[in-house]
């Protein structure tokens, strides 16, 4: 700051000594600068003397890292001067507005004296996290790497894998107040062009100050947005991202977020693992079906316990329902009331566990596990048996690779659990019948949801619940509705 | 002159949709209804399948001639505004006490099976409310829950095995024993139980390839007739001729005889399961229905559906004594063997007046 002051006073005695037309309107442009950027606190002036005269450079420090600066503008600006008229675009003078946002934006002006010119250089360079491994969607076969909250970073994971020409990325910028970019991604040969205009339509029919992350986004251009169901596949994996470009789906990052959204899918997809491709065929339908009969298990289970204790223990063999209720003898409250405390418990276990510090974190697990796992059945709190289901249930819950959708499970179990509570298996029923109802009613960018339940092509059901040998899977998906077969 | 032009209904949807509206609480009594005949009645539901092939033409042959008309216009066309509408007011009628019908026996069997200590008030409620919303996604929605049920409820199926297990396979040979009136009878009441293809003259002007329909719709039926011929069949087997007349779920006692370790009365779960089966077809004949009042003031509103279930619902809930009830109900059923009929009458007025009601 010192070194600083230091030139510019030294600048304004070489000015005081011979004060030209246009030094004088030289200045006056500075000091109007100075006043625009005047709440962009880092924003650094400098006054440069070059071959073609004074010039002054203007960027935020803390969007331009130091050595971007001197590769980018200072070298080429001391020795190279015509290299810069070549890379530099040149900004409106008069255009606030513009030049605010190219300083906030990380770029570096620079504005002639002579000349009265003002040019800009792209030198955004903020700091970034490097590349890691996922925490949310680990696999163990497979590349590890995953996105970062950086898009460029992001755009380039995704190029590296598919070597195409044809994929494009458009840009978009969004947020009335926040004003930052988000890409579209797709293949232009394989993309149905229909899917891409409604997407591109809702995307600019968004307004809304300030997205803080893709999800946020997913839910404003969703067909149903009061659905409890993610009708957009969500993944921080390059590697099943690049996959669902190559079908012919359409990709939306967003900067400063580290997922990235596809669309149209399907409910079966969000239990799609990347990993079920790199695994055995026979490996992989098996998980596949465990992760989509989960889903209906871990709604059903204890709904089905209250119903059958409350409404109708004649189902149950006599052996199993003297089980039941011995275990039930001490526990004073209806089933129901039952049911929903200890689902309650694990909820505030599972969400105490993730806000908590990793540190902290460990002492949950002995916290509920030991103590309210045992001690509230040795207190008579709850049966043993529903501790059994319930736990089952939660694990069941985890199952499904798409967080969203793990979350919607837990969810939709609470409708089943008061369905039952109030009418037993027949609401039981109802509530099923609800879901499917509701599942069949949504669309994920126009295509139905439920596919491949209605296939839109034969060839979608050998890669549906049964993952069939890889040589088998060359067709695309009938939901992506692609250019090509 | 029409509003429904856009086609959105495909082969596999009129399939269904076909098949759905037939199966609902008919087939629950179907052995009971059909028990005058004795065991001779496995057959039956086969004849039953000619007779609505038979009955199937001509309502797709005055469609065709309408293309983008459903009944309730070619009614207005074919008899003039005033006579065709009303009809159609009575057609809505019927329909709609055809709903309550149904409702009524499957809420009755719920409260016999599964829900003994409540009244069936609640459960009502819950389910029109469910009707509301599956019949509000249109009629392909419909469509696709008629695809989902059908692969949902067919392994009830694999319940009866025991029930085939333990039956008496000479119950099934034809004796014949049975005279004319006992014929007629069993017809009269068992025919009830394949109704509801004839709401292919309601949805007719959303199938997309109308020329293949008469297929689409038989392929429909003879699931349908199949299942019934199945359950009539493991019936004769499991049950006697006298048990045949006097239980009246007799699905209900196949699934009884069930025996799985772990889960000891099935004939709950496929008790509840069939609610399913039943809003399928009640959301079949309510979306014709509210067409019916939409081509009547020539209007779409979305509060048809709720005043139409709200009928419903008084209906159900209104404490008549139950044989009131059942005489009522079971009148209102004959007169849908009307609407069997209507399109070969509707094809003569066609014929007759060829050349006036050009479309």
């Amino acid at each position: 700051m010192k070194y600083k002051l230091v030139r510019t006073t030294k600048v304004n005695m070489q000015y005081k000594k011979a004060p030209t037309v246009e030094s004088v309107l030289a200045e006056e442009t500075v000091k109007a600068l100075r006043e625009i950027t005047n709440h962009i606190q880092d924003a650094v002036f400098k006054d440069i003397p070059t071959k073609e005269g004074m010039v002054t450079i203007i960027h935020s420090n803390s969007l331009v890292e130091k050595r971007t600066l001197q590769e980018v503008v200072l070298v080429p600006l001391c020795n190279h001067i015509h290299q810069i008229h070549q890379l530099a675009t040149p900004v409106d003078l008069k255009e606030f507005k513009g030049i605010i946002e190219k300083i906030g934006g990380g770029h570096t002006l620079l504005y002639f004296h002579q000349t009265h010119q003002l040019l800009s250089l792209n030198t955004y360079s903020a700091p970034t996290r490097t590349i890691t491994d996922t925490a949310t969607e680990s696999t163990v076969i497979g590349p590890q790497d995953a996105f970062t909250e950086s898009l460029d970073t992001n755009i380039s994971l995704v190029r590296r894998r598919i070597r195409n020409p044809m994929l494009k990325n458009e840009d978009r910028i969004l947020g009335t107040e926040s004003n930052f970019r988000i890409s579209i991604l797709y293949i232009e040969d394989l993309v149905n062009k229909e899917n891409l205009d409604t997407l591109k339509q809702r995307i600019d029919k968004v307004h809304y100050p300030i997205f803080t992350d893709i999800s946020m986004l997913m839910q404003s251009i969703e067909d149903n947005p009061l659905s409890p169901f993610p009708q957009y596949y969500m993944s921080v994996r390059p590697d099943s991202i690049s996959q669902y470009l190559l079908d012919g789906r359409i990709v939306v990052f967003m900067d400063n977020s580290q997922a990235a959204i596809v669309g149209p899918t399907s409910f079966f997809e969000m239990f799609i693992s990347i990993e079920d491709y790199y695994n055995r065929w026979t490996m992989a339908s098996l998980l596949r079906m465990l992760r989509f009969f989960g889903f209906f298990l871990t709604i059903m289970i204890t709904p089905t316990y209250i119903s059958a204790l409350v409404f109708h223990p004649e189902l149950l063999p006599y052996e199993l329902l003297l089980n039941l209720q011995e275990s039930r003898s001490n526990v004073p409250l209806p089933p129901l009331i039952e049911v929903l405390f200890i689902e309650l418990i694990i909820e505030v276990l599972r969400e105490a566990g993730s806000r908590m510090p990793t540190k902290v974190g460990q002492t949950i697990g002995i916290v509920g596990g030991i103590v309210i796992g045992t001690a509230a059945v040795d207190a008579g709190l709850v049966s043993n048996i529903l501790i059994v289901l319930v736990a089952i249930s939660a694990l069941l819950s985890f199952l499904p690779p798409i967080f969203l959708m793990s979350n919607t499970s837990r969810f939709v179990r609470y409708i089943f659990i008061f369905s039952a509570g109030f009418f037993g298996m027949y609401g039981q029923m109802l509530a099923f019948a609800w879901l499917f109802a509701h599942l069949l009613s949504l669309n994920s960018l126009g295509t139905p949801y439920m596919t491949p339940f209605i296939p839109r092509k034969a060839t979608d059901l050998l890669d549906s619940i049964v993952r069939f040998p890889t040589a088998y899977l060359k067709n695309r998906k009938g939901i992506s509705r692609a250019q090509k077969k | 002159m029409s509003t429904h032009t856009k086609k959105i209904l495909n082969g596999y949807h009129v399939v269904f949709l076909a098949q759905s509206a037939m199966i609902g609480s008919g087939i629950l009594t179907l052995p009971r209804e059909l028990s005058s005949v004795g065991y001779s009645q496995t057959f039956l539901p086969i004849l039953f399948g000619v007779f609505a092939s038979l009955t199937l033409w001509p309502m797709v042959w005055l469609n065709l001639k309408y293309p983008n008309e459903n009944l309730f216009r070619i009614n207005e066309i074919l008899l003039g505004k005033g006579l065709g509408k009303i009809l159609n007011v009575l057609i809505i009628l019927q329909f709609t006490l055809f709903i309550a019908g149904i409702i009524n026996k499957y809420m009755h069997l719920i409260q016999s099976t599964a829900l003994p200590e409540q009244t069936i008030t609640k459960p009502v409620l819950l389910f029109l409310l469910l009707l509301i919303y599956i019949v509000n996604g249109g009629i392909k929605s419909i469509a696709r829950f008629c695809m989902l049920t059908f692969f949902l409820t067919i392994g009830i199926f694999y319940f009866t095995y025991w029930a085939v297990q333990k039956g008496d396979f000479s119950h099934l040979f034809p004796l014949f024993n049975f005279n004319g009136k006992e014929l007629f009878e069993a017809m009269g009441k068992g025919y009830l139980a394949v109704l509801g293809y004839g709401a292919i003259m309601f949805y007719f002007p959303y199938i997309v390839d109308q020329k293949k329909a008469f297929k689409h719709v038989l392929t429909g039926i003879w699931i349908s007739i199949s299942l019934c011929f199945i359950t009539v069949l493991i019936s004769v087997m499991y049950f006697s001729e006298w048990q045949l007349k006097h239980i009246e779920f007799s699905i209900l006692n196949l699934l009884k005889s069930g025996e799985l370790s772990f889960v000891e009365r099935f004939d709950i779960i496929g008790v509840t399961l069939w609610v399913f089966l039943i809003l399928t077809t009640v959301a079949v004949y309510l979306w014709s229905a509210k067409e019916g009042i939409v081509s009547l003031f020539s209007k779409e509103k979305k509060y048809y559906i709720y005043v139409l279930t709200a009928i419903v619902f008084l209906i159900v809930r209104i404490p008549f004594p139950q044989e009131f009830q059942d005489k009522f109900f079971t009148t209102v059923n004959y007169i849908a063997y009307f609407l069997i009929v209507w399109p070969s009458f509707l094809s003569i007025i066609y014929l007759l007046r060829k050349k006036q009601v050009q479309p």
